[in-house]
């Protein structure tokens, strides 16, 4: 239970010109190896924030986190992000994408070109090798963040609200082909989202967090079977546990508003 | 659709207005209008000044000319221009300090400038060079200064995310985001050099494009000017189009964007 540990994690951010914004305050989560965690709450509320240290590029105020027992000292190729707004670079191929980390972590040219084959075979765009970025629709661009981010085979995977610039019927799609690919390869998932259910479908455990400054308010545990298959979700056990989520999280919903 | 018509219609459609209108000059100059030669004349004439001049090899002398000083001004713009640009960039203050001088230059007609650079600096590849550079250092500039701008903070921190150091994200974000801001800034820029050189030839030089066409002009001999500026319009239209080919291959990306 305790691969992801952090406690009483405080970050403020200090923009010049503005007042001090705390975003999280006194966070606590502590993940399991292999645990695939969804994380939800009002907007603004700190899980991005929660993300980004967990990744190594913001550092906490106060309090600790520790990955394996080890404190973080910064991004690391055991970590890896994929982000909402895909954050491919326009000018290179989705293969010059998918290398990025490899070639930041000094793979030499050959090795890191077939790895980087590899996966762009995984998540099934075998032929869109030397595709720019624009000629490729969200779906595809989501997926290229999702080869990228596990082309360095990190331990854990954090995906910040990876499927909302897609439509309905990719982000069914793209769900039900994270968990095929979670399932072989069993890392340890944070994965941020507002819908309830999408974290309900995908994850072993869902942490409701409050409004900012963020908490850890409430846990849900996901007993559904694996592998998790669409009718699930029509279910009424699914129901249940989405009215437990949406019972956790209503209130944090209005204490926002004020 | 608007890709509903290929390259090669495009250009047939293109030439066939150039084509007509052509046409319709010689003709109406040839059979109804009544013109005076030292106020107009007609393409067949230009044409046949036009043979002359290449055969001669006055022509290439003078394009030789006007195309040293050009390049010599264009690579200074170039050489001060970006690096000026990038670090107004990356600094707040040196934009703070630089911006409203700068814009206040280049909102100028500087092209004004001329006679004073030729009282100073005589008649020559110097001052010639120096007007060039004058015109087509703003837009390196505030080229280069808006691409460094708009690199996408997104990006870098994606870069950092998967272990990019400093020098990462100078080679692979901002280097890559702003070629394609210096490129356009590369098209502003010839079209104002041109003028550069063409306006210092004018006040004062004795060879060159410019002088040529200047020439011509104060005497009458009308044909021979208008071939004087036909080759520049060629020479401007062949340098803006092969900047705007490096444009596509240097920015495949921003080629879904525009359609110029």
């Amino acid at each position: 239970m305790d691969y992801i540990v952090a406690n009483d994690l405080t970050v403020t951010f200090r923009p010049a010109n503005r007042n001090p914004l705390t975003a999280l305050a006194g966070f606590g989560l502590r993940v399991a190896r292999g645990e695939f965690v969804s994380l939800v709450g009002p907007s603004g509320c700190g899980k991005s924030t929660f993300l980004n240290v967990v990744l190594g590029l913001l550092r906490a105020d106060a309090g600790e986190i520790r990955i394996d027992g080890r404190a973080i000292a910064g991004p690391s190729p055991d970590r890896a992000m994929v982000f909402q707004e895909f954050g491919l670079l326009p000018w290179r191929t989705v293969l010059g994408n998918v290398e990025l980390g490899l070639e930041l972590k000094g793979v030499a040219p050959a090795a890191r070109q077939r790895r980087a084959a590899e996966l762009i075979d995984l998540v099934g765009l075998r032929g869109f090798e030397r595709h720019y970025p624009h000629e490729l629709s969200g779906g595809m661009k989501q997926r290229v963040g999702l080869a990228r981010a596990l082309a360095t085979d990190p331990n854990v995977l954090l995906m910040d609200e990876p499927f909302a610039s897609l439509d309905a019927q990719t982000r069914d799609l793209m769900q039900a082909e994270l968990l095929q690919i979670w399932d072989q390869s069993k890392k340890t998932v944070l994965f941020v989202t507002h819908s309830i259910e999408e974290a309900a479908y995908l994850s072993d455990r869902v942490v409701v967090v409050s409004a900012r400054p963020g908490r850890h308010k409430a846990e849900i545990p996901v007993r559904l079977p694996r592998p998790r298959d669409y009718e699930m979700r029509l279910s009424p056990e699914f129901n249940d546990l989405k009215l437990a989520i949406w019972t956790a999280l209503k209130e944090e919903l209005t204490a926002t508003r004020t | 659709m608007l890709n509903a018509l290929g390259r090669r219609r495009r250009m047939v459609l293109g030439c066939g207005s150039v084509v007509v209108f052509v046409g319709a000059w010689e003709i109406a100059f040839s059979t109804v209008v009544r013109w005076d030669p030292f106020f107009i004349t007609k393409p067949s004439l230009i044409a046949a000044a036009f043979r002359e001049q290449i055969l001669g090899g006055k022509l290439w002398k003078d394009m030789a000319v006007s195309g040293e000083a050009f390049l010599a001004g264009f690579a200074l713009a170039v050489v001060v221009g970006i690096p000026v640009g990038a670090v107004m960039g990356w600094r707040r203050r040196a934009e703070y300090a630089l911006d409203p001088l700068l814009t206040a230059l280049y909102a100028s007609p500087l092209i004004a400038l001329a006679p004073l650079l030729i009282i100073t600096m005589g008649v020559g590849i110097v001052a010639k060079a120096v007007l060039v550079f004058l015109l087509a250092v703003f837009p390196f500039i505030f080229n280069t200064f808006a691409g460094v701008r708009c690199t996408d903070p997104l990006l870098i921190n994606v870069v950092r995310a998967f272990g990019g150091r400093e020098r990462d994200l100078y080679l692979k974000v901002i280097l890559p985001g702003v070629v394609p801001y210096i490129v356009a800034g590369a098209r502003l820029a010839i079209g104002r050099g041109l003028i550069g050189i063409l306006v210092g030839e004018f006040y004062a030089a004795s060879e060159g494009l410019g002088f040529a066409i200047s020439r011509f002009g104060d005497t009458y001999r009308l044909p021979e000017m208008f071939t004087g500026i036909l080759v520049l319009a060629v020479v401007a239209v062949g340098l803006t189009g092969a900047v705007r080919k490096l444009e596509a291959m240097v920015a495949p990306w921003r080629a879904g964007q525009q359609e110029r």
